[in-house]
């Protein structure tokens, strides 16, 4: 009685009243039954080849995994990019479970899938506010650092001109001095700003992680032998490419790098070093940096992204190379996290789960 | 630079800024007073306790102690708590509205707001006459 009732069940309402696109599809890649939401979402396609009604397909895609499944009898789940419809870019969860007879053969496949682009959608919105955010906090976070220079400018101005209204060389001297100074960190700054704002057009493209890291290495090995701390480079052999921008991640390596030196070089403990990594971790890219330097207290940690913020004198911190680091990070989706202990040393990671990273507009694949 | 100037009344200046701090420190030396000057938080309160001055001028993004918790510790002190202080710096406050950001330094109102409040960079003439009212 209850079998008869499931079955019922099964059969009219979770057949046609699950939003769910269900399809059959036999072993020539014809589509032989669908539901109701598959006929609402394509229209049909009863008697037509899986590919041409999924994808807009003249040929069976590269990589057909329902034919993997006709031939090992597994179920798979694929996310998969559907038809672009109405210019927009349709997204599907994609189950494909085989029916198998009591004899074994495979007759067909059960194809159900479930449209997740607005979970997409969602998901790259709320990617772009964290961009956002770190754009405005960056911003913010320059006026702050001008302005310390402008009173330093004016300082400087001051000290000289009062130094030449009583003919006191030396202030004019220090007049001058200051003046100096603070032009020297408008150079600075401007650098920074630049790297910064490049950061507003990555030039996305598919990269080798490890180029990345033995380039920021290269850069710095000189640097780090002339100062005494060992610098050594742990790269994954094979690691996967990702869709980076190159120029933009290399400037957030060498930000880490460069802040693990200086972190190195204020210690005064014997045999410091300073470790840059490649790995894959839980589907995501990691890039870290590990030093054991002075390291950094809770107050100092708190501080080191959300604010402007620099424990470096005024000639050498700026505060802004974690900043740009974190703002180019979260513009791939990934994150930046840090541990430090204060004498113990530091270790920041640039995490970059694989499937957020940007996907590229490349031609329908296949 | 002149503590022969006996009499003058005494100003601690404390900012992490090296030009910030030469600039203020020759501004007030020029306007009749004597001044002392500290790098941070830390540093400024043994300064304060030792030399008890007139008057302190204080930045408030530093390194190590910050100018507000510096400023929450000097106002519960007893030794310290009526010496004036003014705020000379470089955060931005919304709108160019400086009250949200006196009542977050007073930690809403559990101590009192500070004496006076100058953006960096400052107007020298404002922040002369400024100094000179709170110590006349
Ligand atoms: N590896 C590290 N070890 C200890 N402190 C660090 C490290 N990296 C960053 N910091 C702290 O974070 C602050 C901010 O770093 P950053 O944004 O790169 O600015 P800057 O290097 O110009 O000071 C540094 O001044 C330092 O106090
Ligand atoms: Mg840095």
């Amino acid at each position: 009685m209850v079998e008869d009732c499931l079955s019922k069940f099964v059969q009219e309402q979770l057949w046609n009243q699950v939003p769910v696109a269900i399809a059959l599809i036999d072993r020539d890649f014809r589509i032989s039954e669908i539901n109701s939401a598959f006929k609402e979402q394509y229209g049909g396609g009863v008697g037509r080849p899986c590919y041409e009604v999924y994808k807009g397909r003249k040929s069976r895609c590269k990589n057909c995994a329902a034919a993997k499944s006709f031939s090992d009898g597994k179920t798979r789940v694929r996310e998969e990019k559907g038809r672009i419809d109405e210019g927009e870019q349709r997204y599907y969860i994609v189950h494909m479970i085989p029916l198998r007879q009591p004899d074994g053969h495979i007759p067909c496949i059960v194809e159900m899938s479930t449209d997740i682009t607005l979970t997409k959608q969602l998901e790259h919105d709320k990617i772009e506010a964290e961009r956002l955010a770190a754009v405005g906090q960056t911003v913010a976070g320059l006026a702050h650092g001008i302005k310390n220079v402008l009173m330093g400018l004016e300082g400087g101005m001051y000290v000289m001109r009062s130094g030449m209204d009583r003919s006191d060389e030396e202030r004019i001297k220090r007049g001058c001095q200051m003046l100096e100074d603070n032009v020297a960190r408008i150079s600075t700054f401007v650098k920074e700003f630049l790297q910064f704002a490049r950061g507003h057009t990555p030039k996305v493209k598919l990269t080798d992680p490890n180029k990345i890291a033995q380039k920021v290495y290269d850069m710095f090995y000189q640097k780090a032998a002339m100062a005494g701390i060992g610098l050594k480079l742990n790269l994954q052999e094979k690691i996967a490419m990702a869709m980076m921008d190159e120029m933009g991640i290399l400037d957030c390596v060498s930000n880490l790098v460069s802040n693990a030196l200086d972190a190195c070089e204020i210690s005064d403990k014997p045999g410091r070093s300073v470790s840059l990594s490649t790995l894959d971790e839980h589907g995501a890219l990691v890039i870290e940096v590990a030093d054991d330097g002075v390291g950094m207290d809770y107050e100092v940690k708190k501080k080191v992204f959300t604010n402007f913020f620099s424990t470096k004198g005024s000639d050498k911190g700026t505060g802004l190379g974690l900043l740009t680091t974190s703002k180019i990070v979260q513009e791939h989706g990934g994150k930046v996290s840090v541990e430090s202990e204060p004498g113990k040393g530091s270790v920041f990671r640039l995490v970059f789960p694989r499937d957020r990273l940007p996907t590229m507009h490349k031609k329908e694949e296949g | 630079m002149t503590d022969s100037n006996e009499g003058r009344k005494k100003i601690l200046v404390i900012d992490d800024e090296p030009s910030v701090v030469i600039y203020l420190e020759t501004l007030l030396q020029d306007n009749g007073y004597n001044t002392i000057s500290a790098s941070n938080g830390n540093d400024g309160m043994e300064k304060a306790l030792e030399h008890h001055p007139d008057l302190i001028c204080l930045d408030i993004t530093m390194p190590e102690k910050s100018g507000v918790s510096f400023y929450r510790d000097i106002r519960k002190n007893e030794e310290t708590k009526d010496i004036p202080v003014v705020i000379v710096t470089a955060v931005t406050y919304y709108g160019g509205d400086p009250e949200p950001f006196k009542n977050f330094l007073s930690s809403r109102h559990i101590v009192p707001a500070p004496d006076a409040f100058f953006p960096k960079p400052i107007d020298k003439k404002e922040f002369i006459s400024k100094i000179n009212e709170l110590l006349a």
